[in-house]
């Protein structure tokens, strides 16, 4: 498998990560991010259930069909797909010791994310002009739980990652701290496996 | 300084290394750049020490973009199947949707979150939890006659 390597000029030392000396031997940080994700999938999994109970009742409309705006959410899902990619790019970054690429990936992962809300409150708003709101059907109610809450962990790792951004611009994120944004990295990355369950669920499989 | 780092072998850089480091006792031939440049040892030589963790190094940033252009490729696949509704049968377009997430989420999970180069008790955790949660909606949504509607 290719290896990154780490470039002439940079100390060898910087980029050593020693082995956490923890019960598990593994980072407690890391481990903990896993075990919130891995709860998280419990929390998705609900929404995304009762999404699929509602789905298909007799209910006044509007009904899915009449509002969705597939190419529009499909360039929104492309969009998201992406900031995974600059995100792992801003980790091998980091690694390498390339903190002038760490801030560019992290700021265009951000900006991504950003693109994605955006897109989100668009969508919405759309919904919303079509007589679409939360209290009008139980696939209204469903639908704006389900994605509002998606958009508000999205919401969280912009958050998260434009003050990982703010550290690397004042130097204080080094490859010692690759962890930190391995984990950041961690959460943007589950966010974008939620997307897409919910883009396939929610979106594409026919009602 | 460590925050302005640049990339591989810059003049600048180099030159800096060069100026670091003791004067040798008889002058190399070659300008001194040429003369750091073949001080400095090969990059596939120096490998990044893997990250707490890790049982395996981290792939290259190529191997991300590729991973990505298959992840655009499943999801155009995706957005194409959804227009071929009512052209074939509606369980085969569930299942082949199904099957592009599936293929999609594992990707993301695996490389990009780096699951089969770390400890297997990062996925022990995280399988465990997709696999409860699987089970329990399915055993929920079945016991609501959703799938039988």
């Amino acid at each position: 498998m290719d290896q990154v390597a780490i470039p002439p000029g940079h100390d060898v030392a910087e980029h050593r990560h020693e082995e956490p000396r923890t019960g598990t031997g593994v980072s407690n940080t890391k481990l903990a991010m896993w075990l919130f994700l891995s709860s998280d999938c419990l929390f998705f999994g609900a929404f995304i259930s009762a999404y699929l109970f509602y789905r298909g009742r007799p209910q006044p409309g509007p009904h899915p069909a009449d509002v969705y705006n597939i190419p529009f959410t499909s360039v929104t899902s492309f969009i998201l797909l992406m900031s995974s990619l600059t995100m792992v790019l801003a980790l091998a970054a980091i690694i390498r010791g390339d903190y002038r690429r760490l801030r560019i990936w992290l700021l265009a992962t951000a900006l991504f994310g950003a693109t994605f809300i955006g897109g989100q409150i668009f969508e919405f708003t759309e919904f919303y002009r079509q007589g679409l709101t939360l209290d009008k059907n139980l696939f209204g109610s469903s639908f704006f739980v389900l994605t509002g809450l998606h958009g508000a962990h999205v919401t969280a790792g912009i958050i998260w990652l434009l003050s990982l951004w703010g550290l690397a611009t004042q130097g204080r994120l080094t490859s010692r701290d690759s962890e930190r944004v391995e984990i950041a990295g961690l959460y943007w990355h589950f966010v974008d496996v939620v997307w897409i369950v919910i883009f396939t669920v929610v979106y594409l499989i026919p009602k | 300084m460590a925050d302005e780092a640049t990339p591989v072998g810059t003049a600048t850089e180099t030159e800096a290394q060069e100026s670091a480091r003791p004067a040798p006792e008889e002058e190399l031939p070659g300008t001194e750049l040429e003369r750091s440049e073949a001080a400095a040892p090969a990059p596939a030589a120096a490998q990044v020490p893997m990250l707490p963790g890790e049982v395996r190094p981290h792939p290259s940033p190529q191997r991300y973009v590729m991973i990505a252009a298959i992840l655009v490729v499943a999801t155009a696949a995706e957005v194409g199947l959804y227009y071929l509704e009512g052209e074939i049968p509606d369980g085969l377009i569930i299942v082949l949707l199904l099957m592009f997430a599936v293929i999609k989420f594992t990707l993301v999970a695996s490389w990009y979150m780096h699951l089969r180069t770390d400890k297997p008790i990062f996925r022990r955790f995280f399988v465990i939890g997709i696999i409860a949660a699987i089970s329990l909606y399915l055993i929920v949504l079945t016991t609501l006659h959703v799938f039988s509607r």
